[in-house]
């Protein structure tokens, strides 16, 4: 019982709610779309907005945000690709893939925690960096002819209609949520990003946690990348460009708030299906795909200002129940003396 | 070595533009620039010709116009992201006010600025009134803005992609005049923009409660000051500064489109952060972002023009300016580099001495 009444608590909960009751609205208007097929593809679309998603959560986790995921993913996305396109070891293109994560995750971590530059800027920097370093990959070489094994990969079913790729990555987001709910290391994350300051005088290396945060997401990224090349088959110099945008959206739509220290990966797994499912939902709803961008605005600006309010009031609540309860003991005291 | 701040014998007028808050840095802003021309023009002497930049710059008038004015939202310590989707925006009602509802073009226009203005103070209401983040609203009003344009143009019988053009030469004059046969028309409005930014920001009273609701909000509203107000009005300059981006734009090329507003919002960010604004709020001045939007274009003109650097690959340029400018700023606000700075410096005189 205590357990359903944590859950329900939960603010990744009330997204979920969210993504349900999308679901069957959509369901209503257009019943043909409540079907195993429609629904597994909405979860199996979003498996690299997961990714990413669950990466950036990292860096928002932290109170810090991370722009230069698009770019990173786009990178390696166009590095592993061309190497798998020229036949070489399919290992050893992941692990060049991932590398560029790693590189670029210690570049921003070194930038953002040891360095002191606002997050936002700093990221804003390498993402021009890497940005342009891709467009130098791709117009070198052009990644358009991957092996026909390659992009098969990406439609092989593990249960049922779900894909390997998507059973991976929610099988990632829950060890990835335990690591960082049930292990000391993994609860510095929360700490640093609700209160840094008071993190590092109780012993928490607060640089130290930021860098690993940083590393985390771009290793994500990067992973998403691969998995990127892999779903569409063919990879451009403008792959990946505004991913960071739909990467925050995702997170803020999973109940993970800006600000930082408040949240959980599994929200932005939630989050960043019902980022992929929007234009998939428009279509059978009847709608033309251009209402997409406005109907993403719509409900982020909703959710956020709701959320804004509810805390707003909670907070409000909160203060006249502490000082209902200050006066009533002042009273109280003064009573006792009187006696 | 001497001492940084100036004799008091200089003159009062120059001892107070040099100890000025932003000076020193719009100063290494302009040895920027003048480095780039010279860099570029021993290069290639092609460079050096007016006409030529300022061609150059008409095309990245969008983050020129806009930048200035994000300034004053980044001063309150918010961050607007929005702007290039509200330039679209505008362009695209212009174009189907005046082609599918037979508006005059000024109308038109005017109409256009005015929902740029209400986009503006739309997202500035959420981040002041009801305390969002101002990243995620203007994240949401990006998508928004961008997403209403598109339907605007569906309403258009021009399809979309081809943009709707063929506007009075009246309109298009706007952009096609030069001033002393040299100076674009639309030159000039960025002077006229940014003096109006520079007298709002730095000579104003509105431009001393900006910054105070930047460097404390809590302090601004103990102070008498309106601080939710002035934060929402900056979000509705920025606005208004897209609206006539959006005009002029549309002006320029001769055509609206729903994306006309481009990518810029990057390079927005970067011209304000390079122009001395700091993220956080508090600091920032109009003349730092103008010259910091100056000196990327010079960059994004010249780069092609006299390495054969194809225009691709600009960003890395940029992000590299962007990251060496924050690092380097960065590692000279250090308290341990400054003091080991001042012991060789009192090295250096002892060995002269």
């Amino acid at each position: 019982m205590n357990a359903v009444k944590k859950l329900i608590k939960a603010r990744e909960f009330t997204s979920f709610l969210f993504l349900a009751v999308l679901f069957l609205a959509v369901g209503l208007i257009n019943p043909a779309f409540l079907s195993l097929e429609n629904i597994s593809a909405c979860f199996n679309s979003s498996v690299v907005y997961t990714l990413i998603a669950v990466g950036m959560a990292f860096a928002i986790f932290i109170g810090e945000i991370d722009v230069s995921v698009g770019s990173t993913m786009g990178l390696s996305a166009a590095v592993a690709g061309t190497m798998i396109q020229n036949h070489s070891n399919w290992l050893l293109a992941f692990a060049v893939g991932i590398l560029i994560g790693v590189v670029v995750g210690l570049i921003n971590g070194w930038g953002v925690a040891v360095m002191k530059i606002p997050s936002l800027i700093f990221t804003l920097g390498t993402n021009g960096i890497l940005r342009g370093l891709m467009y130098l990959q791709v117009g070198v070489e052009q990644v358009n002819s991957l092996p026909k094994e390659f992009k098969d990969m990406s439609s092989r079913t593990l249960l049922g209609n779900f894909t390997v790729y998507y059973c991976c990555a929610v099988l990632l987001t829950v060890c990835i949520h335990l690591l960082l709910t049930r292990t000391r290391r993994g609860r510095y994350f929360i700490a640093v990003g609700d209160n840094a300051g008071g993190a590092e005088l109780v012993g928490i290396p607060a640089t130290r946690t930021k860098v690993t945060a940083y590393l985390i997401c771009g290793v994500l990224s990067a992973a998403a990348g691969i998995l990127f090349a892999s779903r569409i088959g063919i990879v451009t110099s403008l792959s990946g460009n505004g991913y960071e945008m739909k990467a925050v959206a995702a997170c803020v739509l999973g109940g993970i708030s800006l600000s930082g220290g408040v949240g959980s990966v599994i929200g932005a797994g939630i989050g960043a299906v019902i980022m992929a499912s929007i234009s998939y939902l428009l279509v059978f709803m009847g709608f033309s795909s251009n209402y997409d961008n406005a109907i993403t605005g719509v409900i982020l600006i909703t959710i956020v200002v709701a959320d804004a309010l509810m805390q707003y009031r909670a907070a409000v609540n909160n203060r006249h129940a502490r000082l209902a309860a200050r006066t009533s003991a002042a009273l109280g005291g003064k009573g006792a003396a009187g006696q | 070595m001497k001492d940084r701040s100036l004799k008091p014998n200089a003159s009062k007028t120059l001892r107070r533009l040099w100890n000025g808050s932003s000076f020193r840095w719009n100063l290494f802003l302009l040895a920027l620039i003048t480095a780039e021309c010279v860099v570029f023009g021993v290069a290639n002497s092609k460079f050096l010709s007016l006409p030529r930049i300022f061609a150059s710059a008409n095309g990245d008038l969008t983050f020129w116009y806009v930048s200035v004015f994000v300034t004053f939202v980044m001063i309150t310590g918010g961050i607007d992201i929005q702007s290039c989707s509200i330039v679209g925006l505008t362009s695209i009602i212009i174009g189907v006010a005046w082609q599918d509802f037979g508006m005059n073009i000024w109308v038109a226009s005017l109409l256009a600025v005015a929902v740029s203005v209400a986009c503006g103070a739309l997202s500035g209401f959420f981040v002041a009134y009801c305390g969002v983040q101002a990243m995620v609203v203007t994240l949401g009003g990006s998508f928004l803005y961008s997403g209403l344009g598109l339907l605007v143009s569906t309403l258009s019988s021009t399809e979309a992609y081809k943009g709707i053009s063929g506007f009075p030469d009246s309109f298009k004059a706007l952009t096609k005049t030069k001033v002393f046969d040299l100076i674009p028309l639309q030159m000039i409005l960025f002077l006229l923009l940014l003096t109006a930014a520079y007298l709002l920001l730095h000579r104003s009273k509105y431009g001393r409660k900006v910054f105070l609701v930047g460097v404390n909000p809590a302090a601004a509203e103990y102070s008498g000051i309106n601080s939710r107000w002035i934060s929402m009005s900056t979000y509705i300059l920025s606005g208004l500064a897209a609206g006539i981006t959006g005009v002029v734009m549309t002006s320029q090329l001769g055509t609206a489109k729903s994306d006309l507003g481009g990518n810029f919002t990057m390079t927005i960010i970067t011209a304000c952060v390079l122009g001395g604004t700091l993220s956080t709020g508090g600091k920032g001045s109009a003349i730092g972002t103008a010259l910091a939007a100056i000196s990327i274009t010079l960059l994004r003109f010249g780069m092609p023009l006299c390495f054969g650097v194809n225009k691709q690959y600009l960003d890395i340029p940029i992000g590299v300016l962007l990251v060496v400018v924050v690092v380097g700023r960065a590692v000279f606000s250090n308290p341990s580099v400054i003091a080991w700075a001042g012991r060789l410096r009192k090295k250096t005189t002892k060995a002269g001495s």
